[in-house]
C-alpha cells in the first residue's frame, strides 16, 4: 500500500467535502449547535422536593418529615411569609399547620391543614405533598399499619449522585454528530461514482485497496475529530477516557462503513440523505434508551450502535472500566469488520 | 390557466410525488419530531414517579393506584418482568403484592411487600411511592383520615406546560416544512433534469405547472397541520375554523416554496437558504415558548398570522372574533405573495414559453 497515494486522496476528499456547502455548513455549525444544546440542559438533578412549612406547633410525627429523604423542608416564621414565597415561585409548595393542631387531634376533631401551591406546581407534586401530610396525620393519631415494604436496590445505587439529563443526552448528541458525517461521505462517494471519477482514479496506479483505505481514513477521521472535540468540551473524557476514545474511534469507522453501504445504493445527494437519515434513526435508537431509561428492551442489542452508546455511557457516566466494557468494545469491533467489509464489497460491485 | 391540463399535471404530481425522498421526508419529519417531542416532554421532564406492580392475587389496591394522577403505574405478569423493569429504569420501584393481600390488610395481619428499587431512582420518588402505597392501604383497611386538607393555588399566571409551548413550533414545522419544501424541491429537481423546459414547450403553461405543484403542497401541508394537532389532542373545538386557517397557512407556505423553487438553482442552495431563512419563518414560535417576549415582535413575521389563529382556536379556546383580524391579514399576505410569484415568473427568462 502506498501511503503517499492515500495521503493525496484523503487531502482531495477533504477539499471536495468542504466544497459541498450543505455538508461543510452542517459540519461547521454542528459542533457548536450540539454544544449549545448540551449547555442549556440542566446540569444537576433535583432529587428533593423543596417545601415551605409554617407550623406554630409542630406535632412529633410531623418532625419526621424533616428527616425524610427526598423532602427538603424549610421552616417559615409566618403564614404570610410562606404565602409570599409560594406566590413568587421560590417554593412550589407550602404547608401551614393550624396553631390548635394538637388540641384538635387530642379531642378527636379533624384539624384543617392548608397547602399552598404555586401556579407552576405539577399535579404530581400536589399529590405527593397531600399524601405525605395525610400519612403524617395517620402516624400522629397512632393509626398503625401492619405492612412492611422491603426494598432491594437493583443496579448501582446512584442516590445523591444522579446523572444529569445533559450527561445522558451527550451520548445521543455525540452519536448524531458523528453519524452526520456518514451522510456527507455517502453523498461524496455516490457523486464520484455517478460522475465516473472513481473509475478514472482506478485507471491510475492506485489500487482499490488504497482507494477504500483513503475513504475510510477520511470518513472516520472527520467524524472522530468532531466527536472527540465535543466529548472533551462537555466533560465526556473525564472518566475512563481511553475507553471512550476507542469506542468513538470504532464508532466512527462503523459509520464510515455504513456510509459505504449507503453510497452503493444512493444516486445523488437527496437519496444519500434519504438512506442516511434512515440509518441515522436506527443507529440513534440505543442512545434514546439511555436518555429515556426503560423505553427500549433487549432487541436494541441487535443494533451495532448499542455497543458504542453503552460503552460511552458506562465509561463516562458510571466510570466503568475495561472489566465492564471489554464485551462492548469487542462486539463493536466485530460489527465494524462486517459492516466495513460489506460496504466495500457493495461499493465495488457498483463501480466495477 | 387550463383546468384539464392542470388536472393532468396534478395527477402526475400525486402519482410520482410520493416516490421522492422529499415527499416521504416532508411527512415523516414533522410527525417524527412531534412524537419525539411528546416523548421528551412527556418522559424526560416528567417528575411523576413510576411504580410497577405484580399482583399475585387480585388486590383492589392495583385499581386504586392506577386511578392516581400523581403516579404512573404499570402492571406486570410476573416477578422477573417487574425486576427487569426496575433494573432498566422503566419503573422507579416495583412491588410484588402477595396473594390474599387485601384480606390480610383488612384483618390487620402483618404483610410484607417485596420492593425493587431502580438504582438511579430519585430520592423523592423513593419516598413518594411508599407513602402513597401506605395511604391507599390505610384506605383499604378502613382507617379514617384524621385531617382535613385545603389546597390553595397562589399566583396570577397559570404555568404553561412545555408540550403546549412547543405545539406552535410543531404545527408550523408540519405546515411549512412540507408546504415549502415540496414545491421548491420539485421545481428545482425539474429544472436540474431539464424536464421543466420540456413541459414549457408543450401546451401546458408555466402557470398550470405551478398550480399543480401548489395544490399537492397545500393538500399535504394542511393534512400535516391537522395530523399534528390531532396527535397533540388539540383538534377538538372549532375544527372547521382550524382547517380553514391551516389551509390558508398552507397556501402561504406553498407560495414561499414556489418563489424559492423559481429563484434557486440547486438543492444544496435551497437547504442553505432553508437553514438560514428558517429563523425568519419560525421566529413567532419563540413568543409561545417564552411568554416573556413581547408579542409585538412576533407580529413583524408573516407566519405569526397563520400561527396565532391556530393557537387561539386549539389551545386558548378562542373563537372567530379572536382570530378574524389576523386571519384577514393572513389572506392578504397570501394574495400579496401571488403577486410576488407572478413578478418572479415574468422576470425570469427560464419560465417564458
Amino acid at each position: 500500500m502506498n501511503l503517499g497515494v492515500i495521503r493525496a486522496l484523503v487531502a482531495k476528499d477533504f477539499a471536495l467535502f468542504f466544497r459541498n456547502r450543505f455538508y461543510a455548513y452542517i459540519s461547521a455549525i454542528g459542533v457548536v449547535f450540539y454544544l449549545i444544546i448540551y449547555f442549556v440542559m440542566p446540569s444537576s438533578v433535583d432529587e428533593e422536593l423543596d417545601i415551605g412549612l409554617y407550623a406554630p406547633v409542630l406535632p412529633p410525627a410531623f418532625e419526621l418529615i424533616q428527616e425524610e429523604e427526598g423532602f427538603n423542608i424549610v421552616p417559615f416564621d409566618s403564614d404570610e411569609a410562606l404565602k409570599e414565597a409560594v406566590t413568587d415561585g421560590t417554593y412550589y409548595a407550602g404547608i401551614t399547620l393550624p396553631a390548635d393542631i394538637m388540641e384538635k387531634f387530642a379531642s378527636g376533631e379533624k384539624p384543617l391543614v392548608t397547602l399552598y401551591f404555586s401556579t407552576n406546581a405539577l399535579d404530581e407534586l400536589k399529590g405527593a405533598v397531600e399524601t405525605m401530610v395525610r400519612e403524617l396525620a395517620y402516624l400522629q393519631t397512632g393509626q398503625t399499619l401492619a405492612i412492611d415494604i422491603s426494598s432491594e436496590v437493583l443496579g448501582p445505587d446512584m442516590l445523591g449522585e444522579q446523572i444529569p439529563i445533559r450527561d445522558r443526552m451527550r451520548i445521543l448528541l455525540v452519536i448524531m454528530l458523528v453519524m452526520f458525517e456518514m451522510m456527507g461521505l455517502a453523498s461524496l462517494i455516490s457523486e464520484e461514482v455517478e460522475q465516473g471519477t472513481i473509475r478514472a482514479l482506478l485507471i491510475t496506479p492506485m489500487s482499490a485497496r488504497e482507494l477504500f483505505t483513503a475513504k475510510l481514513v477520511m470518513g472516520a477521521s472527520l467524524a472522530f475529530i468532531q466527536g472527540i472535540l465535543f466529548m472533551a468540551i462537555v466533560g465526556g473524557l473525564n472518566h475512563q477516557p481511553l475507553i471512550t476514545i476507542i469506542a468513538l474511534l470504532l464508532g466512527s469507522a462503523l459509520f464510515t462503513g455504513t456510509g459505504f453501504l449507503i453510497a452503493s445504493l444512493a444516486r445523488d445527494m437527496l437519496s444519500s440523505m434519504g438512506w442516511g437519515i434512515t440509518a441515522l434513526l436506527i443507529y440513534a435508537i440505543p442512545s434514546f434508551g439511555i436518555m429515556f431509561p426503560g423505553i427500549i428492551t433487549d432487541w436494541a442489542k441487535a443494533i451495532p450502535s448499542y455497543y458504542l452508546a453503552d460503552a460511552m455511557h458506562q465509561a463516562s457516566n458510571f466510570n466503568a472500566g475495561w472489566g465492564d466494557n471489554w464485551a462492548n468494545i469487542l462486539i463493536l469491533l466485530g460489527f465494524n469488520i462486517v459492516i466495513i467489509w460489506g460496504g466495500i464489497m457493495a461499493l465495488r460491485r457498483r463501480f466495477q | 390557466m387550463n383546468i384539464r391540463r392542470t388536472s393532468v399535471l396534478l395527477g402526475k404530481e400525486f402519482i410520482h410525488g410520493p416516490k421522492s425522498f422529499m415527499f416521504v421526508w416532508a411527512i415523516v419529519a414533522p410527525i417524527g419530531f412531534t412524537l419525539i417531542a411528546t416523548l421528551a416532554f412527556g418522559t424526560l421532564f416528567s417528575e411523576k414517579p413510576k411504580l410497577g406492580i405484580y399482583d399475585e392475587g387480585d388486590s383492589q389496591l392495583v385499581a386504586s393506584i392506577q386511578e392516581l394522577d400523581s403516579i404512573t403505574t404499570k402492571v406486570y405478569d410476573n416477578t422477573s418482568e417487574l425486576m427487569q423493569s426496575a433494573t432498566n429504569g422503566a419503573v422507579d420501584i416495583g412491588i410484588v403484592l402477595p396473594d390474599n393481600f387485601d384480606d390480610a390488610v383488612i384483618q390487620g395481619e402483618a404483610v410484607t411487600i417485596e420492593g425493587y428499587v431502580w438504582g438511579e431512582s430519585l430520592a423523592k420518588n423513593r419516598t413518594i411511592i411508599p407513602v402513597t402505597i401506605s395511604n391507599l392501604v390505610r384506605e383499604l383497611a378502613g382507617q379514617e383520615v384524621p385531617i382535613e386538607i385545603e389546597s390553595v393555588t397562589l399566583g396570577e399566571e397559570a404555568g404553561v406546560p412545555w408540550n403546549e409551548r412547543l405545539l406552535p413550533f410543531l404545527v408550523l414545522m408540519g405546515v411549512f416544512f412540507s408546504g415549502l419544501m415540496l414545491p421548491s424541491t420539485s421545481l428545482i429537481d425539474e429544472k436540474q433534469k431539464k424536464t421543466l423546459e420540456a413541459l414549457v414547450i408543450t401546451p401546458a403553461s408555466i402557470g398550470d405547472i405551478f398550480i399543480s405543484k401548489a395544490v399537492l403542497g397545500i393538500v399535504l401541508s394542511t393534512f400535516l397541520g391537522i395530523a399534528i394537532l390531532v396527535l397533540n389532542n388539540a383538534f377538538g373545538a372549532n375544527s372547521l375554523m382550524l382547517v380553514m386557517v391551516l389551509f390558508f397557512g398552507a397556501i402561504m407556505a406553498v407560495e414561499l416554496g414556489l418563489i424559492a423553487g423559481a429563484l434557486i438553482k440547486d438543492i444544496t442552495t435551497l437547504f442553505t437558504v432553508w437553514k438560514s431563512g428558517g429563523i425568519f419563518l419560525f421566529a413567532p414560535v419563540l413568543i409561545y415558548m417564552f411568554p416573556q417576549i413581547p408579542e409585538w415582535i412576533a407580529k413583524i413575521f408573516p407566519t405569526y398570522y397563520a400561527l396565532q389563529p391556530v393557537v387561539e382556536l386549539s389551545l386558548q379556546g378562542g373563537g372567530w372574533s379572536d382570530i378574524s383580524t389576523n386571519f384577514f391579514i393572513l389572506v392578504g399576505i397570501d394574495i400579496a405573495l401571488i403577486g410576488v410569484i407572478m413578478l418572479v415568473l415574468s422576470k425570469s427568462r427560464q419560465f417564458r414559453s
